[in-house]
């Protein structure tokens, strides 16, 4: 079974509620076997975004279409349990009070796959083991999910997440309450989902770790996109100042180019 | 709002001012009516005291709280038709200036004297209710009148000048239970009530009447056992061992398959009932839940649709009035003893 | 370059790994079923005319009696069997088989509903402390019940029972959909509101009209009791239970989604909204069904579902596990505790509701000190 080389396009997303409007025209493009990082101050949408595109929010304007070998299916018309089959979103740590075994959490990833009142897939098994091992949580395998810290059950829920099998990966601020090795375990994590061919769409906070991650970059700025492309032309000093109102300096070093944010 | 301060307080409350006092005695001594016969028998003291001869002032111990009566009560307010009756029963009628709570219509010999009895309230009345009738005494069927949220609590009542008396036979303190309650008992408190309005000669006459009545009836030697059914229907409200249910079976020598329910009432299942077999079902009637109902209930229920007492319609029928200690008893007894000797028994 | 995804039989040649090891395999359902059958017999022969009188009626009478119908049903239908003799008389037949028996059978089928709807509505609305009368449901039942209990409204008594919580159902529904989605928080405040407001009228109309001791019947209702409880009311349960506990039973994955919120079931695939108005609706229907057969029976559907997930441990915590095996405790617990309450208080009969009530409290301090034990560590 190779993987479908799954693109994901949105155009013009708009996300209105109680007649405010959090999104407003966003578009966007991901490609299969790419990460594209999210980017924007806090309040600028990411997660709305993210939560749009998944299908929990409702959008108000635009359109959402995912293309396999070439051919585009509008992701808003699709069953819900298809689009899920398709795309898994890892949200930022929440609900830490879920008295379920570990695998049995990685295990609700086969849901989407599931039929209803069907006997228990046992290629499941295999899957959930396989994205037990990937995410690097198997000696967590046995344990209550409420008895771990924040960044086991980051990296729990990223194993849900494979278990999914998805096309295309949303991730919503993975490196949160990560320590800094975890944090740039969860990075090589999430580019090696990315190499295996899963279009990656990840809201981060860190910019440096956007830039090193990254293939492209999107910024979003009050609900709106303010800029797209590659790390190197979006995250301009300029940019920096006026939507982070920080400075930003690209040095070449030893591994390619990094950014260093320092104050303004 | 005050009623005239013709009362001592029971014990815990302000004693009336000396001087007040001697006006009172005097005042006492002056609307006294003639006397009635000797003290009260029975469980609770009645003690004239010196210096009148009208039996007043009367103290007696009310399931554990102190009533004194300086005078005869010249405005009593009653709940509950045992009450009601009682007062009418000792001619009392014209001091009579509010019931409430009534359970039925009066028997036919105290209708004419009730007709003019203002109704206060149909249900359990409200403080207010009760005191804008400006009452000297308030005389309640059941404990749980006098409590802070319903008519008010014994002592403030008191402190308003308001005297408060229970139903003797519905004291539930340990002591003042009756356990088993008795036709003794039930005349003894008709005495008792006699004294406090100050209608001995009444109450003693009534006494006689009722014990007369009594003696003519002869319980049923046949050892039929009876059911008892008050209310409920998933489970039944039964007449138990020690109330008024028990006191009017034995008097019409009915044997009640609940005496060992230690209360005067209480819940029982339908397998308990249909296990004893009764030969007969009082049954209870009233407007609320009348003898037809509990008809109904008993023969749609598989259980008890069984029984021969069901299948036969072997029932006999008592009203809900009568069946709390007061003047009717005597009256279902007698009736009960009557539809008994009707119903047609194998 | 690592793949994710690889064929399942290479990827377990590779690592080694079957599929998950199952511990020893305890008949669970064998044991449960023998647990069941043992509990009814039992309370078949357990009762007040089985200890009291001249003649009480022995575990031996009972079975001979059940042999009696069986026979009979067997030598109607032609079979060669002799028809035994029914040892009980006409009445005490009737004690049994229409009385213990239908009141064992509802018993079971009532706690297994109750309990199943307290799993359900507890992963549904994320809220551990929700019990099947959440949306009000008792409270609306316990309107109709006063109605024709108080009131003396002319109608069967399970009907109006039903007919308010279904009536109860709607309107929290309606508040809670009202202007925006439904969600569990906006259910469970609905459900409150309108419970609130029904108990309320339940009240009112107790102290405003009830008369005499017209309230003993409300309040047996009221703490619920299966006193009168006929075949007829049975048959009414065990649709209702196979039915629409057949239907909730099938939703177990579903409840699992629930268990991260509302975000992370729609992106398993799960129509969040439409799937909660379902299984509320379900839920309610059949408490509704339940709560008419035999009043308001607290505790059940609240502390079934949190024994069963301590007794099962973290690693069955799945809602189809615990949905199956809530319905089989809260079935046999309520057929014990009714089978206690109609004989440990013998000649009384104590509504079973009030027992429930007394054991729900030290299962909650149980369920508190283990939680505080956890939360310390």
């Amino acid at each position: 079974m190779t993987l479908l080389a799954t693109d994901l396009t949105a155009e013009g997303l708009g996300y209105r509620v109680d007649g405010l409007e959090l999104l407003r025209g966003a578009s966007l493009h991901l490609r299969a076997g790419t990460v594209t990082g999210l980017l924007g101050p806090n309040g600028s949408g990411k997660s709305t975004l993210l939560r749009v595109v998944v299908g929990a929010l409702p959008a108000s304007a635009g359109t959402l279409a995912v293309t396999e070998d070439g051919l585009a299916h509008d992701l808003t018309a699709m069953r819900r349990r298809d689009r899920a089959q398709r795309l898994a979103l890892v949200e930022q740590d929440a609900h830490a009070e879920v008295p379920l075994r570990v695998r049995d959490v990685v295990a609700l990833g086969r849901i989407p796959h599931e039929r209803r009142f069907g006997a228990a897939d046992g290629a499941a098994d295999a899957v959930v083991h396989e994205a037990i091992e990937r995410a690097g949580v198997a000696d967590l395998a046995d344990r209550s999910f409420d008895t771990l810290s924040g960044g086991e059950r980051q990296r729990v829920q990223l194993a849900r997440a494979l278990a999914q099998q998805p096309r295309v990966l949303l991730l919503d601020e993975p490196t949160n309450h990560l320590d800094l090795a975890a944090q740039l375990d969860m990075v090589r994590l999430v580019r090696e989902v990315a190499d295996a061919g899963v279009a990656v769409l990840v809201a981060l906070h860190d910019l440096a770790q956007a830039a090193s991650l990254c293939d492209e970059v999107v910024v979003l700025r009050g609900g709106e996109v303010a800029a797209v492309g590659e790390p190197v032309a979006v995250l301009s000093p300029a940019l920096l100042a006026e939507v982070w109102r920080v400075r930003g300096e690209w040095v070449t070093g030893e591994r390619g180019r990094a950014l260093v944010v320092s104050p303004l | 709002m005050s009623a005239p301060s013709l009362l001592r307080a029971p014990a815990g409350a302000h004693p009336l001012r000396p001087r007040a006092a001697s006006l009172v005695v005097a005042a006492a001594l002056l609307l006294a009516g003639c006397a009635g016969g000797g003290a009260a028998a029975g469980p609770t003291e009645a003690a004239p005291s010196p210096g009148a001869d009208d039996g007043y002032p009367v103290t007696v111990d009310n399931c554990g709280t102190e009533v004194t009566l300086e005078a005869p009560p010249e405005r009593i307010v009653t709940v509950k038709s045992s009450t009601t009756e009682l007062v009418l029963a000792l001619g009392a009628a014209d001091r009579l200036v509010g019931a409430a709570f009534l359970d039925g219509p009066f028997p036919p010999d105290l209708a004419e004297a009730g007709a003019d009895v203002p109704i206060l309230s149909e249900r359990a009345p409200s403080a207010e209710v009760v005191l804008a009738a400006e009452p000297d005494l308030v005389f309640a069927g059941w404990e749980s009148h006098f409590a802070a949220d319903t008519i008010g609590d014994r002592a403030e009542l008191a402190d308003l000048g308001v005297a408060t008396y229970v139903a003797p036979a519905a004291c539930q303190g340990d002591g003042y239970r009756p356990d088993p309650l008795t036709f003794d008992d039930v005349f003894a408190h008709v005495l008792e009530a006699g004294e406090l309005l100050g209608a001995r000669e009444e109450a003693a006459a009534l006494v006689e009447e009722q014990r007369a009545a009594l003696a003519e009836v002869e319980p049923s030697t046949a050892g039929l056992t009876a059911l008892w059914y008050s209310s409920g229907s998933d489970t039944p409200f039964v007449g138990g061992g020690s109330g008024a249910p028990q006191m009017i079976m034995d008097a019409v020598g009915l044997e009640n398959i609940a005496a060992d329910i230690d209360a005067g009432w209480g819940s029982i299942g339908w397998e308990t009932v249909a296990a004893a077999e009764p030969d007969v079902v009082v049954l209870v009637d009233s407007a609320w839940n009348t003898a037809e109902h509990k008809i109904e209930v008993l023969e749609s229920n598989p259980v008890t649709a069984a029984l021969p007492a069901v299948a036969e319609g072997r029932y006999l029928v008592v009203e809900f009035a009568a069946t709390e200690a007061g003047v009717r008893n005597v009256d279902a007894v007698a009736s009960l003893a009557q539809q008994l000797a009707e119903v047609p028994l194998p | 370059m690592t793949t994710v995804r690889v064929p399942p039989a290479a990827s377990a040649a590779r690592t080694g790994v079957v599929a998950r090891p199952r511990g020893s395999r305890v008949p669970w359902l064998l044991v449960g079923l023998a647990v069941l059958v043992v509990s009814l017999l039992l309370a078949l022969v357990v009762g007040p005319a089985s200890v009291a009188g001249p003649a009480p009626i022995t575990p031996g009478d009972v079975l001979a009696s059940a042999w009696h119908h069986v026979s009979a049903w067997l030598a109607e239908r032609g079979l060669p069997v002799a028809v035994a003799e029914n040892p009980l008389s006409r009445v005490r037949d009737a004690i049994i088989w229409e009385g213990r028996a239908p009141r064992a059978v509802a018993a079971v089928l009532v706690g297994a509903g109750l309990a199943l709807c307290g799993v359900v509505l507890q992963a549904a609305t994320r809220n551990p402390l929700a019990d099947p009368y959440l949306l009000g449901i008792s409270s609306g039942a316990a309107l109709g019940a006063v109605a024709v209990l108080v009131l003396g409204v002319a109608v069967p008594l399970p009907v109006a029972a039903f007919a308010g919580a279904v009536l109860a159902l709607l309107a929290t529904l309606g508040l809670a959909g009202i202007g925006g989605r439904l969600t569990a928080t906006r259910a469970v405040l609905a459900g409150v509101a309108v419970g609130q407001a029904a108990a309320a009228g339940v009240s009112f109309v107790i102290f405003s009209t009830a008369q005499g001791d017209s309230y003993r019947d409300i309040l047996g209702w009221l703490m619920g009791t299966f006193g009168a409880v006929s075949w007829s009311s049975v048959l009414i349960a065990a649709v209702a239970v196979v039915v629409l506990g057949g239907a909730l039973l099938g939703f177990g994955r579903t409840l699992d989604a629930f268990s991260f919120g509302d975000v992370a079931a729609t992106a398993l695939g799960v129509h969040v909204v439409r799937t909660r108005w379902l299984l509320l609706v379900l839920s309610a229907l059949l408490t509704g069904a339940l709560v008419s057969v035999s009043g308001a029976i607290g505790f059940v559907g609240l502390t079934v579902p949190h024994v069963v997930r301590l007794l099962l441990g973290p690693g069955r915590s799945g809602n189809a596990a615990v949905a199956r095996t809530s319905a089989a405790v809260g079935g046999v617990f309520l057929l014990w505790a009714d089978t206690v309450a109609r004989t440990a208080f013998a000649p009384l009969d104590v509504p079973v509701g009030v027992l429930t009530a007394l054991l729900g409290a030290p299962v909650f301090a149980i369920l508190l000190m283990r939680s505080r034990r956890r939360g310390e560590a």
